[in-house]
């Protein structure tokens, strides 16, 4: 078995460095990458130009808070508006065409094309969607939202349909045995049971459409991402690394807060409260220094 | 003459391999029929197949209820829905008595709120009726279930060890709501049952798995 296992490791690590070498050629390309990175890095990209947090001199500010008329602020809260708005279209659609795409909630004539349909949605990622919405609407928040919206679909769509998969068979059998309709038992069992998993996916998906935010921008479709994509034109890396960081933190707090939301729902959920190191640290550390104790089954009546 | 409502003829269940063969045996309006047998036997695949959930590997069975709310099920693991409230896990088992294209997201009509209300009364578990089910006890969440068929009010219950977590008090509370159930509806029921004296104590007909066979051992 061990043997089996070195000369498995053995061959993925030996295709790996062959595929490597081949794609590259010419490793001499390597040897002065480094120095190079450290010149960039200390020329154009730190310190970062907090500039961006300050506000803009035209039009002329007439907010109480100067910041909420920055760079940074109007392209932040652009895109977390079309992650929200985006992410909401998503899951509208998502979550129908999941219940169609459940093998134990539908039959195969009908699941198998909602989950080519959803396939095809996912399998373009949503920068090219937004490049194709962008000639639909032109430039703009439109076609974010809707670029979004597509992929939202797709990726939430499959995540929501393995979700219902994963359902318990009792009450399922119970509703059928019972004579409930599809829809019945879609609406009444398999939603609410699998409500916990439903949501944590909407909050991870609402993250990651606002990390996305920055690169549907940089083809123009609005939020942050368009003010990086103008600096990088300019060449102005210290300001592009300043909103970088502003990207980083908001995540970080919405990553936060949805791990949060997560934890609340369910108190028999898997999904622990989160402490603050699990989300800058790598999970081993984390758990390291936040070891989870122990649960305790409950027994007797709760009454 | 009591009303027929299942036949079964030359019914083998299982799933490759039959598990019990040649079930040929009659369930009128009245029957508590409680099944006996070791673990792995065959008798939850027997509930299953009457339900409709796996057919039968050979033979016939013939139901004489009506496919929409004719027939009330309690899985082993009982099969309510955790994130619900009791009353909303209660309520599902009246919607079946509707209209099939009744939505499931309009409230049910106070004929059906009545059954639900009195269902959870029976079985004590009106003071839990807004509390979700995951937070129940075992035996708590059993008088859910059985709630839930209670007022579903179906022709023929079928139950797989569905006392099992119950001390003595709530199986008295359990049994006389399903028999007052089983008389006003004029219904049978069919329960899978680990323990014997138990068994013999609320059934007037007794059926033992032995060998791959199903024997009538008490008809009274």
């Amino acid at each position: 078995m061990n043997r089996r296992f070195f000369i498995f490791c053995g061959i993925i690590a030996s295709l790996t460095v062959y595929f490597f070498l081949d794609l590259v050629g010419d490793l001499g390309r390597l040897s002065g990458g480094w120095s190079n990175l450290v010149i960039f890095f200390n020329e154009s990209l730190w310190p970062p130009e907090w500039s961006v947090l300050e506000a803009q001199s035209y039009p002329v500010c007439e907010a109480r808070f100067e910041f909420t008329c920055s760079v940074a602020w109007l392209g932040m809260v652009e895109t977390i508006k079309i992650a929200f708005v985006a992410t909401i279209i998503g899951f509208i659609f998502a979550l129908p065409l999941s219940v169609l795409a459940a093998s134990n909630l539908s039959p195969i004539s009908i699941a198998l094309p909602a989950r080519i349909l959803l396939a095809g949605m996912r399998s373009l990622p949503s920068i090219i969607w937004a490049v194709l919405f962008m000639i639909v609407f032109d430039v703009g928040t439109l076609a974010g939202i809707c670029a979004m919206s597509f992929y939202t679909v797709g990726y939430l769509g499959k995540l929501q349909f393995e979700s219902l998969e994963g359902l318990k068979n009792a009450p399922l059998e119970s509703a059928k045995a019972m004579g409930m309709t599809r829809f019945e038992t879609a609406w009444l069992v398999a939603i609410p049971e699998s409500a916990n998993h439903l949501l944590s996916h909407l909050l991870f998906m609402f993250e990651y459409n606002v990390r996305h935010g920055t690169v549907i921008g940089l083809v123009g479709a609005g939020g942050i991402g368009l003010y990086i994509n103008t600096y990088l034109k300019l060449a102005q890396y210290d300001k592009v690394v300043a909103l970088l960081i502003i990207v980083f933190l908001v995540v970080v707090v919405i990553d936060f807060i949805s791990m949060v939301l997560r934890s609340a729902v369910n108190e028999e959920s898997d999904v622990e409260r989160p402490s603050w190191s699990s989300i800058f640290l790598p999970g081993a550390i984390s758990s390291a220094l936040h070891p989870t104790p122990m649960k305790q089954v409950p027994d007797g009546e709760a009454e | 003459m009591s009303e027929e409502l299942v036949h079964l003829h030359n019914v083998s269940v299982g799933y490759d391999e039959p598990l019990i063969e040649g079930i040929n045996i009659e369930i009128f309006a009245g029957d508590v029929i409680a099944v006996l047998g070791p673990s792995g036997i065959g008798k939850t695949s027997l509930l299953r197949t009457i339900a409709g959930l796996i057919r039968p590997l050979a033979g016939e069975v013939e139901l004489a209820v009506p496919s929409r709310g004719g027939l009330g099920y309690i899985p082993q693991r009982l099969g309510l829905v955790g994130n619900l409230t009791v009353r909303g896990n209660v309520e599902m088992g009246t919607r079946v008595g509707l209209s099939r294209w009744y939505p499931p997201f309009v409230p049910v009509p106070s004929k059906q709120r009545n059954y639900v209300d009195q269902a959870m009364v029976d079985l004590g578990i009106d003071h839990l009726a807004e509390q979700p089910v995951r937070i129940l006890s075992g035996g708590q969440q059993r008088r859910v279930a059985t709630a839930k068929t209670v007022a579903q009010r179906p022709k023929l219950v079928l139950a797989d060890e569905f006392l099992g977590e119950l001390d003595d008090d709530n199986v008295d509370i359990v049994m006389r709501t399903v028999n007052q159930a089983i008389k006003a509806e004029n219904s049978a029921m069919i329960m899978v049952e680990h323990h014997e004296e138990l068994a013999k104590g609320v059934a007037n007909r007794i059926w033992r798995i032995t060998g791959g066979r199903l024997v009538e051992e008490l008809k009274r």
